[in-house]
């Protein structure tokens, strides 16, 4: 008997290169816009040794706009994805399978560029919500198929530079040689695509650009929602502070010249007002009012030299994130505080009374809360 | 041109064997592999077959192009949505996840109903106009 096996057939029509390259140049936006921001965000947290203490500290809104980029192009991709795959469907059942071996090498690449694609962004959505069903790491590994889909990707187009640019535009030559008919369709596909991206983006965008923040329905946060009005990570029964007691709190200053100081005696240093956002790893941030001494002051005090790197750690007990460091740009700007007062009020515990770091253009999970102690680094 | 696609798909290929060598380093890579490859069964064997079939079913006759744009909307947000709708599990705090996302859902399912039927009514109110003077 001859097993016979047939491809299903494709009879709608817009499954062309003219749709793919409309959709793929918003996508291949996305997912550049996506890779830069995460690089930006990783080397924030994880800076290697040449830039540990060279990190800018301005401008301050810096890593809320990159990581509110960050988290709204993987969403605004989740659209774009779908259109662009649906686009190409049938290629998945072309006739031979391979051809030859340079053929293979391209549906093996594409394949990569697929199963790293549908990762990364459905593993960084399930993060924004703190979802892990899978058994490893998020971090690294969403870090490494980074690298592997903006590889992949970079090699797709080179292999289609053709077919796109033969597609580019509406009258580029490959475009008009496609069926007339089928155009005002196309645009009516292309329009639904852009307002499905416009839905999902005003829908959860709102958790970093509180302007739109009236709109919020899907995302994980509500920038209002939360103690003193804006939202935490970590709580302190989470970490195991409770609620510290005002007498017995010492803040240590461990330098040249350390020294100790009680509450009271933080209270009494000169206060200084700064408006700064608490920005998160998984998209949400929201501006404040912080009020408390400045860093800079403090190692002063302790006879920390000008370009000397601080280590910021937290009386918390359990979680990660209990030490945090900072190059000079952080330690020494003047809007970097310990902040002992939330828009007007004493600290809430979860957002680390009686005194938390508050610095310029620095990762939420950087903002070490609880600070017990400050040591000047070589 | 080809000098610039060989350079491009070189450094392409370099790009790729940065990640490749970053997952080689942790210990989780089967597990990693076979999330990559669930990844492509999910999409090709599940998604993409149900996306063809509703559209097959649904996207028809002078209507297609709004029925299509309502379908692409209300199931992006739903893919969106997803997560924050079928998280288990406690949450850390009152502050993650602190709205009422089912409800949520519905209002969004409602409003692009609502849309869509008013740009379908609107187009057959534009066509009756336009029929007598032709």
């Amino acid at each position: 008997m001859k097993l016979s096996v047939t491809p299903p057939v494709f009879r709608g029509r817009l499954h062309d290169a003219r749709t793919a390259t409309s959709i793929g140049r918003w996508l291949g936006t996305a997912f550049v816009v996506c890779f830069v921001t995460g690089l930006i965000s990783h080397f924030t947290q994880h800076p290697p040794g040449w830039l540990a203490n060279s990190l800018p500290s301005r401008p301050s809104w810096g890593y809320r706009l990159t990581q509110g980029l960050h988290v709204a192009s993987g969403i605004a991709a989740v659209p774009l994805l779908l259109a662009k795959l649906w686009t190409v469907y049938p290629r998945l059942f072309a006739w031979p399978p391979v051809r030859s071996v340079r053929h293979a090498l391209e549906r093996l690449s594409v394949a990569m560029l697929v199963a790293g694609a549908v990762f990364e962004v459905a593993t960084g959505l399930l993060n924004t919500v703190q979802w892990y069903p899978w058994p490893f790491s998020f971090v690294p590994v969403h870090y490494a198929v980074a690298w592997l889909v903006v590889g992949a990707l970079v090699l797709h187009i080179a292999v289609q530079a053709t077919e796109i640019k033969a597609h580019w535009s509406r009258r580029s030559p490959g475009t008009l040689a496609l069926p007339a008919e089928d155009a005002s369709d196309r645009r009516s596909l292309l329009a639904a695509v852009g307002a499905a991206v416009g839905a999902v983006t005003l829908t959860t965008v709102g958790q970093s650009f509180t302007p739109l923040k009236d709109f919020l329905l899907f995302a994980p946060r509500h920038p209002d929602k939360g103690p003193q009005g804006l939202p935490v990570n970590r709580t302190a029964v989470a970490a195991g502070v409770g609620r510290l007691h005002e007498e017995e709190y010492r803040l240590v200053v461990a330098g040249p010249r350390p020294y100790t100081l009680s509450l009271d005696e933080l209270r009494a240093l000169p206060q200084h007002e700064v408006e700064l956002p608490i920005a998160c790893v998984e998209g949400w941030s929201k501006s404040a009012h912080w009020t408390g001494v400045r860093v800079a002051d403090l190692l002063e005090r302790a006879g920390a030299p000008e370009h000397a790197r601080v280590r910021v750690v937290s009386l918390q007990l359990r979680g990660g994130y209990r030490v945090s460091e900072m190059g000079h740009n952080h330690a020494r700007d003047p809007l970097t505080l310990l902040a002992l007062r939330l828009n007007g009020a004493e600290l809430d515990p979860d957002h680390g009374y009686p005194a938390r770091l508050i610095a310029p253009n620095r990762p939420g999970v950087l903002q070490t809360k609880w600070v017990g102690r400050l040591e000047v680094l070589a | 041109m080809r000098t610039l696609r060989v350079a491009a798909g070189a450094a392409g290929l370099a790009l790729m064997g940065v990640g490749v060598s970053l997952l080689t380093d942790l210990r989780e890579l089967p597990d990693v592999l076979v999330w990559l490859g669930g990844a492509i069964a999910l999409h090709d064997v599940l998604i993409a077959p149900v996306v063809l079939l509703v559209g097959f079913t649904l996207v028809r006759g002078g209507v297609r192009g709004p029925v299509r744009g309502a379908l692409l909307v209300a199931g992006a947000l739903t893919a969106v949505a997803l997560p924050v709708l079928l998280r288990p599990g406690k949450k850390a705090n009152p502050s993650v996840l602190p709205l009422d996302y089912p409800r949520n859902w519905l209002v969004a399912l409602a409003v692009v109903a609502s849309v869509t039927a008013v740009w379908l009514a609107g187009r057959k109110v534009r066509d009756r106009r336009r029929r007598p003077v032709a």
